[in-house]
């Protein structure tokens, strides 16, 4: 049985992966793929801590997560959607309306 | 050492880097199906396995087909798909889902069971019953929450994506 620490290590590591991904790609549905990544390391390390402690809180966290993370991608997509039918492209440096 | 575990932590980092390095979108939300799997996996052995199957079921099953759904919707005319065939990405993500699929094979042969070391929890620990007890009974109010929200949201998306502005 792997203990915490390789668990939190490889939650720290996607979350550093998803993170990177979210900084430096420039297509905006990476974008929101990146943010699913460091989505789950962070379910991944709830589930590792409940497990440690013997306390099924952190699962029930996890599904809230689950309920939330499909809310905002519903939302999101939609606004990339409603964005990619003004400016045709997924490009978020062309997402520049605002910039002053 | 522990080689479930490192099967599909190598499994989770390596799909991870994939997929924020690919070039397209397409390879790059097959990747991040391929990090789902791994970590229902771990799931698995955490003792979680209600998180496992919602995390087939929702995560792998709804948000990302829906994301590859929107993939298909915007592809514009100075990015069409290649053919497939002789993308090196499509054949690396072939490898590790076949990979996955002899791990899972030889895992199951040899019986999850004595994979999944049991510690000091207590009886029907992350199983539906009890966790659907907590959930109706502790977070009532955290769970019509979450409901109002998700309906929330439906709302919004169809609102946004249909508008004609």
């Amino acid at each position: 049985m792997a203990g915490i620490n390789e668990y939190v290590i490889l939650s720290c590591i996607l979350f550093g992966l998803g993170s990177i991904g979210f900084l430096t790609r420039r297509n905006a549905l990476i974008l929101f793929m990146s943010v699913e990544l460091m989505l789950n390391s962070i379910n991944l390390m709830l589930v590792a801590f409940s497990a440690q402690r013997a306390d099924m809180g952190g699962q029930v966290m996890v599904l809230f997560i689950f309920a939330v993370a499909a809310a905002e991608v519903a939302v999101g997509l939609a606004i990339l959607i409603s964005l990619f039918k003004h400016i045709k492209s997924v490009d978020i440096n062309r997402f520049n309306l605002l910039k002053w | 050492m522990d080689y479930y575990f490192i099967i599909f932590a190598i499994m989770a980092v390596g799909a991870g880097i994939f997929t924020i390095t690919v070039k397209d979108a397409l390879p790059s939300a097959l990747g991040l199906l391929t990090v789902f799997i791994a970590l229902a996996a771990l799931y698995l052995h955490l003792h979680a396995p209600l998180i496992a199957i919602f995390q087939v079921s929702i995560y792998a099953g709804a948000i990302l087909v829906l994301v590859v759904f929107v993939i298909m919707l915007l592809i514009t005319p100075d990015e069409e798909l290649e053919t497939t065939q002789k993308n090196v990405s499509y054949r690396a993500m072939g490898a590790i889902l076949g990979a996955y699929l002899i791990a899972l094979l030889a895992i199951g042969l040899k019986g999850i069971s004595q994979l999944v070391a049991q510690k000091n929890l207590p009886e029907g620990f992350g199983h539906p019953k009890a966790i659907g007890m907590l959930f109706f009974k502790q977070y009532i109010l955290h769970f019509e929450m979450a409901s109002v929200l998700l309906l929330v949201a439906l709302v919004a998306a169809i609102y946004l994506a249909k508008k004609n502005a």
